[in-house]
């Protein structure tokens, strides 16, 4: 089984979205920060197991620091979010929990995947806590640096698509 | 006597060591500002006339020489030149006479649908004697490059048909659906929508149906009659090729596609 599927990374500016993206699609990174105007897309088809793969249509939409300002045609259509934040950085999780249910309002059905991302910058027990203390809930703490847990999420995306399609 | 007249005596009386230097200072003053007028009357004109005379002669005199620098400058690098130079002097006249051909096309066409009669027009095509624009139209002849379906919403390819493969086409689709959904999103005219998308010597024709759009790539000239004709194409497409269980079979939608579109029907 094949299916191609549309996934948007959402997030606050400078969170390493499209970090994030580039080194899952392409293996990079770069230091140097760009930041990204409109959309970016990439895709990538992720092997799920034998029989069945899924080409992700990922969109890289620009980062925002008000989640109801998104273009809602950008978010239409999506079979899962990636909601990127900056481990290093508490102010892009501390609304985390607002944008979240502004996500569930606009769009019920569609499944958020959390991402603590550039946890090479920090302690990972310090942030563990940090999270914890502030009941931020997450799928993966991740580095688009050192290509901690990028494949890893991704195929999780995949797998978690196959299963509903 | 009054309080001023009063202090104008008391200001001669007290003064009066201080009022020769000043007229001093002001007597050189004056001295300065006319040897300044006549030098200035002097130099003037002479500055007005060299400087005529440069506007003049530098023509003759520089002239030839930054001419020569730049022929020769020019000269030692032709090709970066002409490299630089070529792709943008064709791309600019190709699309130029493209769009000149097309407005002159649409022009002919309709003065002869305003001239002829029908009886007239199909006399000349049972002579098979082609008119004005029929000459032009199969000259300057538009192409479908690509036809894509794409879903509406998620920009997801549904189906593609490419004469050649050019860029990957679910990008395509994606980049698509986000510059429609952009300047939808943008203009906020409620049910307005992007139908076309020109990029220099190609067209992208965009039509809407409920559940997905077909973006056409073509090439050449893109004018109203070709327009109409792709749309009524494009329509029965739609209405009589495609059916309710295809637009969740991707193949199937793709084998369709490329069979009624192999077919040259436009």
């Amino acid at each position: 089984m094949s299916v191609s599927k549309k996934i948007v990374l959402l997030g606050h500016f400078g969170v390493g979205k499209s970090s994030l993206l580039r080194r899952f699609v392409e293996n990079t990174f770069s230091d140097n920060y760009v930041v990204t105007i409109g959309v970016h897309i990439m895709k990538k088809e992720v092997v799920v197991d034998a029989s069945n793969k899924v080409t992700l249509i990922i969109w890289d939409v620009e980062g925002t620091d008000d989640f109801t300002k998104y273009r809602p045609s950008y978010l239409m259509g999506a079979s899962s979010f990636v909601y990127v934040f900056d481990a290093s950085r508490p102010v892009t999780y501390g609304d985390l929990k607002f944008n979240l249910g502004h996500l569930k309002e606009k769009h019920p059905n569609v499944p958020v995947h959390i991402i603590g991302n550039k946890v090479d910058l920090v302690d990972a027990d310090e942030i563990k806590k940090a999270l914890e203390e502030q009941e931020v809930q997450h799928s993966y703490l991740s580095s688009a640096k050192t290509g901690e847990n990028v494949e890893q999420l991704f195929k999780d995306v995949a797998a978690q698509l196959l299963e509903n399609a | 006597m009054t309080t001023d007249e009063r202090l104008e005596i008391l200001k001669e009386l007290l003064l009066t060591n201080e009022k020769e230097p000043e007229k001093d200072v002001y007597k050189k003053i004056k001295a300065l500002e006319n040897s300044q007028k006549n030098l200035s009357d002097r130099i003037d004109p002479l500055l007005d006339e060299r400087l005529q005379q440069f506007v003049t002669t530098m023509p003759e005199t520089l002239g030839p020489v930054i001419t020569e620098t730049l022929k020769n400058e020019i000269k030692k690098s032709q090709d970066a030149v002409a490299e630089a130079l070529f792709p943008i002097m064709g791309k600019m006249i190709k699309k130029y006479v493209q769009a000149e051909v097309a407005k002159l096309s649409d022009s002919i066409n309709e003065k002869i649908n305003a001239t002829f009669s029908f009886k007239s027009i199909f006399k000349s095509k049972s002579k098979e004697r082609p008119t004005a624009a029929m000459m032009l139209k199969e000259e300057y002849k538009a192409y479908i490059e690509q036809v894509l379906v794409v879903e509406k919403g998620s920009g997801i390819l549904k189906a593609n048909f490419a004469k050649n493969q050019t860029m990957d086409e679910d990008m395509m689709a994606g980049m698509l659906t986000a510059i429609k959904s952009f300047a939808e999103d943008a203009f906020e005219k409620g049910e307005m929508e992007l139908e076309r998308i020109d990029y220099q010597l190609f067209t992208i024709h965009l039509q809407n149906f409920s559940k997905y759009y077909i973006a056409v790539i073509v090439s050449g000239i893109y004018d109203d009659k070709f327009k109409d004709k792709l749309e009524d194409v494009l329509l029965d497409f739609a209405q009589y090729v495609i059916n309710k269980e295809d637009l969740d079979d991707n193949i199937i939608f793709a084998k369709k596609l490329k069979e009624f579109f192999t077919d040259e029907r436009i």
